[in-house]
């Protein structure tokens, strides 16, 4: 992948276009969750800051690390755009790993529901921390915040989860 | 979800950092359009300004080495992605893409142009008047799909 994202860097298109389509399923995993009906717009938006910040990136070898974060601020920022946030009450969250699943596929409508109750900060950090296994400040810088935020909004997100899964 | 043709042509054009990008809806159906588009050796010389001729390997094969020959008999070779409503062209020197969606009755149709090493881009900007030229592509494509057999 280095050496495709190397090629890509320096105004190759057909390494571009290899590029976009092993990138955009990770994209798209990462997007539905957080930005929900309107992950598609994320999706769009996020692949665009990556391939204008293509050049900036200084170590290919990070390309997914930094994807990751384009990606989650990207969605974030257009969820907020349009989200009615709304604060949950509170409980658990253990299973929304399985719950929301790993793949490409739809989120069930449950998930979805549960998940579009929250507040958008919630759901970036439950998709760093829950889904893509992060450390605590490690999610904290991605969504630039300080690492004891991070902490209480999973908190609260997890039990959010778990009152919303219950109900 | 997967990104479309089109939208996939938009970002390879955000990658590119080009001026050479236009998108439009064509009120043709969409196998006419691409009829055209995908015509490389029989309409490619038609769209394209200073290109004698394109030649490509006959077959279905979605990966492709072509020659271009400009006016003089100048060739250069290029790499060919080619798939429905997708095609991607590169040179050493220049990138070309095209792509088609259907969008109801009719066509969302992109096209791309490229600069390839960094010390060309200024001469991009100077020459591509982008928008104007990207769209004058379009045109054509459209007036050879509505005309063609």
């Amino acid at each position: 992948m280095a050496a495709l994202v190397r090629a890509a860097r320096a105004g190759d298109a057909l390494a571009m276009d290899e590029v976009l389509t092993a990138v955009t399923p990770y994209v798209n995993r990462l997007c539905r969750p957080i930005a929900l009906s309107d992950s598609e717009d994320a999706v769009q938006e996020a692949l665009t800051a990556v391939f204008v910040g293509m050049r900036r990136l200084r170590d290919p070898q990070a390309f997914y690390g930094w994807v990751r974060t384009v990606t989650v601020r990207e969605a974030v920022r257009v969820a907020r755009r349009t989200a009615v946030e709304r604060a949950v009450d509170p409980d658990e969250v253990a299973r929304l790993r399985g719950l929301v699943g790993l793949g490409d596929g739809e989120l069930s409508a449950q998930v979805r529901d549960v998940l579009a109750r929250m507040p958008v900060h919630h759901r970036a950090v439950l998709v760093l921390r829950e889904l893509e296994d992060l450390d605590e400040r490690t999610a904290a810088e991605i969504l630039g915040v300080a690492p004891g935020t991070v902490k209480s909004r999973l908190h609260r997100a997890r039990s959010a989860f778990r009152k919303a899964w219950q109900q | 979800m997967s990104v479309d043709a089109v939208t996939r042509l938009r970002l390879l054009a955000a990658g590119l950092h080009t001026t050479l990008y236009a998108e439009e809806r064509l009120e043709l159906p969409y196998d006419r359009v691409w009829a055209v588009a995908s015509d490389l050796a029989g309409e490619l010389p038609h769209l394209v300004p200073l290109l004698r001729e394109f030649r490509v390997p006959p077959g279905d094969a979605d990966r492709k080495r072509a020659v271009a020959v400009g006016p003089l008999g100048c060739r250069s070779a290029f790499e060919v992605r080619l798939t429905p409503g997708w095609c991607l062209m590169q040179s050493r020197l220049v990138v070309g893409g095209m792509a088609a969606v259907p969008e109801g009755d009719g066509t969302r149709f992109a096209m791309l142009g490229a600069a390839r090493p960094a010390a060309l881009r200024p001469v991009q900007w100077a020459y591509a008047l982008g928008a104007h030229r990207s769209r004058a592509f379009i045109r054509k494509v459209e007036l050879r799909a509505a005309v063609r057999p």
